[in-house]
């Protein structure tokens, strides 16, 4: 049994950002705080433009950087091997923001602490899925374990994209169904 | 129960402490629904651990026009709504999906809990009766006043101007309401805003497969909307398409909830999808389209260039492109061999084509020079329709909203003939957008009317949107009926009155400009919203009135709806502050005007509701008929307390409001699928089309050309598709088209949906505005040769008006074309004149075109880097909170 982590199929994904903003309702966060955030990116040259999004969220590393460098122990691992946040024993210090290579945990000016994606874990527990994966329009958000959800999507996915930091620095708990055009490492990232 | 807000909150705010916090973005706001009580959510986690058991999933209205129609539910806690979910209510796959909804779905507890709602009734502060110093209109200060105050100016402002002006002074944007058809009715507006020019042509040149009346007034709209319904196959059936040519569309943004699922199943199926459109769009990118860039409101020319090549490669034997029989057996006009009785055999699509008798061919070179793709593209493209191939020729309405396109649909359909893409499994042609993307096909199941009777309006009165705010000023306008397409008929009018019942019409209509000077003219302005849109800052009078949340509950659109599903919504607030219902409001002006509640409204909202339940019918397992959708009892009827009979139905009348949607099961190769034109196909002289003099698809239309040049707007040359240069297209881009010399205004600007908001609905929700910043898209090229950077705010700039916005410095927009999503609060700084929101009508021409086509897509603006004080995001601006 591998960890638990997010699959995320890029190919077929609108940059539509439901994912987005069903995470801040789900969190009830604020404008500046968003647990899961889409990017949207191109490559080439009009009238030959590759463009592509990405969704992120925190990816449950099995090293995780904010873990290790919490000096609370806030950020800890669950049983189930996701990495959880314990709002009451946060400082604000803000360590692991700068730690994490992805930009997951997110802090949150008007409680003077951190916070992240949890994988929505008490609706996980309950039998449900995370909030993104049922809000998804295409389908392209799936949550569980990281071996089975291989198993199920087939060989083609990546753990790095260059959009994203080497997967050696954490070792994420992700699955991405790339576009070709997410190995051009001449990328701009734009707004929508 | 009672105390559990407290639990939650351990504290209570006043109103003042919860605007602050609001306003400045504190975490985990709620808003208590009773006597306005506010009150703050320690943390999410907290409110989850009461949530346990206690809360309950109310299915809550997403009322919204956006193209999409979904499930909505809020998570409500006695009275603090937590949380909202979408479509749950059964397993999810691609042949039975959940009904998502999108973004703007999902915030809607912060547009219906915004600090920024409207709360009480106010009033202009130099307001006098007759309007007072009326150029304040728009940047005076508001005064609150009571409801009693407010009724008495509105009823008596608004006898006032129909004692001395009568009721056709009165332009209701928006219905009127009943009180203002007791009066004597108001004069409204129609246009072709949704559809362009597909509004009518469909219905003339015998493309429907059904006969929709233009006769009553009104009525056109709907027909309108039908041209994307009954003209393209069902969900299925597009999984057998081998090629999806999409023209103009993007229903990623236009269409939320399922339509691009279903694309995206055809796309599993193998199918290839190729986007011709000015910018390379999320549908393409979701759908890995080939791109064939295309100029806006250049569609015509594009067309004409694929037929020329279709003509011109055509072998019957070795290489077919066009399917000859179709054309022989079901069309008429496109060789002199096939015209209608009494035309000139000359004037026939084909040698206009070939130019055999101008002498100039429409071949991918001349179509290139006018549209802006490349030759070998064009003729690709026309290759790409091959009649041997399964093929699916699809639009949005976009292009077919821009100047000089009655011709267009006509064109498009052409196409469709002339490779065959018409009546047969895997074929198919026409307009698939809106909420009938990707799924053809009259609905399976409908919600129900209210069975209130339709007071008439006694004013026939009716401009034509695009220049309405014109004409105003001039007195004047050009009388067309109400979607009637009459024959045109000069008529003066001398508007006093605006009443702003629904929509936010000065924001979306064009040339703001003049709908500013329009609105410090009249006597009196009075609007009713939620929200201070631009309509209710320019007004003297604002009623506040609830959102969809905060009635008793009805239906999501009882019209235009997704062909699977019903969706009926629940109150999920008492009303909030002192909005009252718009039939509330109605009443009240009523009464002041000596109308009964009993004339205006026969019986109440309870038994309007139950009677929109009752009359729901859904599609019998033939597959054919249709039945009662809702199972009605005895009890319930007591219940309620209404009038009513028990009736036999599909699903009982508990679970239907529990759940909020009835979705119609179908499988693969049930009785429910629909292959347009069929029996057409088949035998078009046993089931000729009934919406053409000859039955036949009218690629030569006598009737069409005769009403379109009747109008009294602009006309066009002949009955057939023939290319006319756009105004404010991209030949009206250059001083001298010959030594193609630029002139003042070079740039094509187009003002696509955006998925930030439905129209102009959700503008002022912080967490869409953070998700899409609105920016204007320029291509890397031109944005290199004017020294703009992304994110530089830019100047965007015609006759008509000035906008600002952050520049996306992008390659996925063609050179020469700018894009500025539809549908900003426009937010005018009064010393510049400027607009800071970017409002597309700010710079869109109040041009009406032949058939009344409002001319969204074909304008042209300079751009240049703002050296102004710059932009700050929209997100971080302050929401307009007034009290």
């Amino acid at each position: 049994m591998g960890n638990k982590g997010f699959y995320y199929d890029m190919s077929v994904c609108t940059g539509c950002r439901t994912c987005q903003v069903a995470c801040k309702d789900k969190n009830d966060l604020d404008v500046g705080a968003n647990f899961r955030r889409v990017h949207t990116f191109e490559t080439g040259h009009f009238p030959e433009t590759k463009p592509y999004h990405y969704s992120g969220a925190c990816n449950h590393c099995s090293d995780a950087k904010c873990v290790k460098g919490c000096p609370t122990m806030a950020m800890h691992y669950a049983e189930d091997g996701t990495v959880q946040h314990d709002a009451a024993k946060c400082i604000g210090c803000r360590y692991c923001t700068w730690n994490c290579p992805y930009g997951a945990p997110q802090f949150i000016k008007e409680k003077g602490i951190v916070g992240k994606c949890d994988s929505c874990k008490e609706l996980r527990d309950a039998g449900g899925n995370p909030v993104c994966v049922d809000a998804c329009l295409m389908r392209c958000i799936k949550f569980g374990d990281i071996d089975e959800l291989k198993a199920e999507y087939g060989p083609d996915l990546v753990q790095e994209i260059p959009i994203l930091p080497s997967a050696d620095i954490t070792r994420p708990s992700l699955l991405v169904k790339p576009k070709t055009a997410a190995f051009n490492t001449e990328f701009r990232e734009t707004e929508v | 129960m009672t105390d559990l807000l407290k639990k939650i909150t351990g504290k209570e705010m006043n109103r003042r402490d919860f605007l602050k916090a609001s306003a400045a973005g504190a975490a985990g706001l709620a808003l208590a629904g009773t006597g306005g009580e506010l009150a703050q959510v320690a943390n999410a986690a907290e409110a989850d651990a009461v949530v346990n058991g206690e809360g309950e999933w109310i299915p809550a209205a997403c009322g919204h026009n956006c193209g999409g129609r979904c499930s909505n539910k809020a998570l409500v806690v006695n009275g603090v709504v937590i949380r909202q979910k979408t479509d749950d209510m059964h397993e999810d796959s691609p042949e039975y999906p959940q009904q998502r909804g999108c973004l703007r779905g999902r915030s809607t507890r912060k547009k219906v809990f915004g600090a920024d709602r409207l709360k009480y009734p106010m009033k202009r502060k130099h307001w006098e009766p007759g309007g007072g110093d009326k150029s304040l209109r728009g940047r005076d200060e508001w005064v609150r006043i009571s409801w009693e105050e407010a009724f008495d100016i509105l009823a008596s402002e608004t006898k006032r101007i129909t004692e001395t002006y009568g009721s056709r002074s009165i332009l209701s944007c928006g219905h009127p309401n009943n009180s203002l058809r007791k009066l004597g009715g108001a004069t409204i507006f129609w246009g072709t805003a949704s559809q362009g020019t597909w509004v009518l042509a469909p219905h003339m040149m015998g493309y429907m497969p059904y006969k929709y009346s233009l006769a009553v007034p009104g009525a056109g709209a709907g027909a309108g909307m039908y041209t994307a319904r009954d003209v393209i196959n069902d969900r299925f059936d597009i999984r057998n398409c081998e090629t999806i040519v999409m023209v103009g569309m993007n229903p990623v943004w236009s269409s939320g909830g399922s339509p691009t699922y279903h694309w995206l199943q055809a796309k599993k199926a193998g199918a290839k999808f190729i986007m011709v459109d000015p910018y390379y769009n999320d549908t393409a990118v979701s759908m890995d389209a080939e791109w064939i860039p295309v100029r806006p409101s250049a569609d015509m020319a594009l067309l004409l260039g694929v037929a020329h090549t279709l003509i011109s490669e055509d072998d019957p034997v070795t290489n077919p492109l066009i399917d000859w029989d179709f054309l022989n057996r079901c069309t008429i006009g496109f060789d002199a061999e096939h015209m209608p009785e009494g035309a000139d055999p000359k004037e026939n699509f084909k040698d206009y084509v070939l130019g055999t008798y101008d002498n100039i061919p429409k071949n991918a070179e001349w179509a290139s020079e006018r549209c802006g793709t490349e030759p070998d593209r064009i003729r690709y493209l026309a290759r790409e329709l091959r009649k041997d191939k399964k093929v699916a020729f699809v639009c949005g309405w976009a292009s077919a909203r821009t100047n000089n396109a009655d011709n267009l649909p006509q064109l498009f359909v052409t196409i469709g003939a002339m490779t065959g893409h018409i009546g047969k499994s895997g074929h198919m042609t026409g307009s698939s957008c809106h909420v009938y993307g990707a799924n053809g096909g009259l609905p399976l199941v409908n919600s129900g009317g209210t069975g209130l009777p339709t007071i008439p309006n006694l004013v026939d009165d009716c401009f034509n949107a695009a220049d309405m705010w014109p004409s105003i000023l001039k007195g004047k306008y050009n009388f067309t009926g109400n979607y009637q397409f009459l024959p045109g008929e000069e008529r003066d009018i001398n508007i006093q009155m605006i009443y702003h019942g629904a929509r936010n019409t000065l924001q979306t209509t064009e040339n703001i400009n003049s709908g500013i000077e329009v609105h410090r003219k009249v006597e009196f302005v009075v609007a009713q919203n939620y929200v201070p849109t631009m309509s209710a800052l320019y007004a003297d009078l604002v009623l506040p009135v609830t959102t969809e949340w905060e009635t008793i509950g009805g239906f999501t659109f009882s019209f235009f709806t997704n062909r699977e599903m019903v969706l009926t919504h629940r109150n999920v607030t008492p009303p909030l502050y002192e909005a009252k219902t718009d039939r509330e409001i109605d009443i009240g002006m009523g009464e002041r005007l000596g109308f009964t509640e009993e004339e205006l409204y026969p019986f109440g909202p309870k038994q309007q509701y139950f009677n929109q339940l009752a009359t729901c019918n859904v599609i019998q397992d033939d597959g054919k008929t249709f039945g009662p959708l809702v199972t009605i009892t005895k009890e319930d009827i007591d219940e309620w307390g209404v009038n009513g009979t028990p009736q036999e139905g599909k699903i009982t009348l508990k679970e239907f409001l529990e759940k909020g949607v009835y979705q119609v099961k179908r499988t693969p190769n049930d009785n429910l699928g629909y292959i347009a034109f069929e029996n057409f196909r088949k035998d078009p002289e046993a089931n000729p089309l009934p919406s053409s003099e000859s039955g036949k698809i009218e690629i030569y239309s006598k009737a069409y050309a005769e009403c379109v040049n009747a109008m009294g707007y602009t006309k066009i040359n002949k009955p057939y598709p023939t290319y006319i240069a756009p105004v404010d297209g991209y030949e009206n881009s250059f001083r001298n088209w010959e030594t193609k010399e630029k002139g003042d205004y070079p740039y094509q600007v187009f003002n696509p949906h955006y998925l930030r908001r439905s129209h102009t609905i959700f503008d002022n929700v912080p967490w869409v505005r953070e998700a899409f910043t609105n920016p204007l898209y320029i291509n890397a090229t031109d944005a290199k040769k004017k020294d703009i950077k992304n994110g530089d705010t830019v100047i965007i700039e015609n006759k008509y008006g000035k906008t600002l916005r952050n520049a996306v410095v992008t390659e996925r927009i063609m050179p020469g074309v700018v894009s500025l999503p539809h549908g900003t609060w426009a937010a005018i700084d009064e010393d510049t004149g400027i607009d800071r929101a970017g409002a597309d009508n700010m710079v869109c021409g109040p041009h009406v075109q032949g058939m009344g086509t409002n001319a969204y897509n074909s304008n042209l603006v300079n751009i240049e880097k703002y050296l102004g004080e710059p932009l700050v995001p929209d997100a971080e601006q302050p929401q307009r909170i007034i009290f």
